[in-house]
């Protein structure tokens, strides 16, 4: 990394002369070290599975957060550099409140990732106002949701850009898990077979041996909205895997 | 003093401190009124704007088309209107530029109701209601105070001759004070009727209605006009 160190890895806005924003892509390197997050989306609902890295037997692990509530209709799971993802939720949250305050009607996913990848690139090294970002975020996002087009996946990066998949893995183990998802994924897949597979994929790429206390699930279908997988429910997934 | 008209004479002008007042509103008149039926809306209102006495013109409807399925009745003070017509405009073509679809008729209604109470200290002079259809497909009719307060409604009559309407409405639509009555659904022709009709009684007493009516009925096919002659007097 120091060998290829030029000078436009100073400035966090200035392109190189082959037009690359090195500090940007550094940032996206930066996920490959967080732990893996999944997510499928199926006609039924969408699913998020997450790794929680339990480094010592003295970690509470339910104080490890890596799945939250965007609002009711969406959920958001996270790669990367966790504190980071903070700024990011807290303005998905404020913007559906705002729309459902001024529009009584819940914010489309798309929307949501919208404005959260507004202020993925509002970052510089002046510090005209505070609260403004000196690096780009160091941490990728799975937005899952229903809408009026129905259960939906986005995948937004730190560069700010966001697009729709069907299945989505970030993380470390994010390569060997999207190759996986590809050979499962299928458009009439149900969720629980969706909850089946990112549980298995999740296994397959983890360090550690899969169990109900490290990984987080979370589904948002047209029933449940968005709902965390309780200790039950995911050993009920897990143990026919 | 002003009895015996002694301040008329400048020998006896007191010098004191003078009051300059602000007027920031007139009053410019109109009528609007609105009725939901089962798959339809129909929104009416006089086309005379008038301050005091005077007739500025005969030829001013308060309708206004905002989507394909929403329509905005407005009227009160002319250059809230205006402005309040005009930021609606913008706001429904920056909501469809952000969320790549159209606004539906109760994410105007509640736009409009947090946009009239941002202005709760100097309000928009507007009496609004919007009319149009609901995600089913109904009809849907939302009633508006100048800061805000709205409610969905069956039917709702504003502005200068809505106290006139409204009785009419309550009892040839609502079936209020009748006994023995058959509740049937209204249908389009009865709702357009009836439009006319209570329109014309109001043209009679109310000197800021008059002159013609414009009626919009919304339906899945699009918003319809009609005009009706009024008494112009």
């Amino acid at each position: 990394m120091f060998l290829t160190r030029s000078e436009y890895d100073r400035g966090v806005n200035t392109f190189s002369p082959e037009g690359r924003l090195f500090q940007v892509e550094y940032a996206i390197e930066a996920i490959k070290l967080g732990s893996t997050a999944i997510g499928i989306q199926t006609n039924e609902g969408v699913v998020l599975a997450v790794e929680k890295r339990v480094t010592s037997p003295l970690i509470e692990p339910s104080s490890i957060e890596k799945i939250l509530e965007v609002d009711n209709h969406i959920g958001c799971a996270m790669s990367g550099l966790i504190a980071d993802s903070r700024t990011l939720i807290d303005k998905a949250r404020v913007e559906a409140q705002n729309h459902w305050f001024t529009f009584n009607e819940k914010m489309s996913v798309e929307s949501v990732t919208q404005a959260v990848s507004n202020i993925a690139l509002q970052f510089g090294d002046d510090d005209a106002d505070p609260g403004v970002m000196s690096r780009p975020f160091g941490v990728a996002l799975l937005f899952a949701g229903i809408d009026d087009k129905g259960p939906q996946l986005y995948h937004i990066d730190p560069s700010g850009t966001f697009i729709q998949y069907d299945a989505k893995a970030i993380g470390s183990g994010s390569e060997g898990a999207q190759q996986a998802l590809q050979e499962v994924y299928h458009k009439s897949i149900t969720l629980k077979e969706a909850c089946k597979a990112s549980l298995t994929i999740l296994k397959q790429v983890m360090e550690e041996k899969l169990n109900s206390t490290n990984v987080e699930m979370a589904t948002v279908t047209p029933e449940k909205m968005f709902h965390v997988c309780t200790k039950e429910e995911l050993e009920e997934v897990i143990k026919d895997i | 003093m002003d009895i015996l008209q002694i301040n008329q004479t400048s020998d006896y002008k007191k010098a004191g401190p003078l009051q300059a007042h602000f007027n920031p509103y007139s009053y410019n008149g109109g009528t609007v009124l609105a009725i939901a039926g089962e798959n339809f809306s129909v929104i009416a209102s006089d086309t005379r704007l008038s301050e005091g006495f005077s007739i500025h013109t005969r030829e001013n409807p308060k309708t206004y088309k905002l989507t394909d399925t929403t329509v905005l009745g407005a009227c009160g003070f002319h250059g809230d209107v205006l402005t309040l017509t005009k930021v609606l405009d913008a706001r429904l073509k920056i909501y469809e530029q952000d969320h790549h679809k159209q606004m539906t008729t109760g994410a105007v209604a509640a736009m409009l109701s947090t946009m009239l109470y941002h202005r709760r200290f100097f309000p928009y002079y507007v009496y609004n209601i919007v009319a149009g259809l609901d995600d089913e497909g109904k009809g849907c009719v939302y009633s508006f105070d100048p800061v805000g307060s709205y409610e969905r409604e069956a039917y709702r009559a504003g502005g200068s001759a809505s106290a006139m309407l409204q009785p009419l409405l309550d009892n040839q639509i609502g079936f209020k004070n009748q006994q023995g009555v058959t509740r049937i659904p209204l249908s389009r022709e009865k709702a357009v009727n009836l439009v006319k009709d209570v329109f014309i009684s109001a043209a009679e007493r109310d000197i800021y209605t008059g002159d013609s009516i414009l009626i919009n009925v919304i339906t899945k096919d699009g918003v319809t006009d009609e005009r009706f002659p009024l008494r112009r007097d």
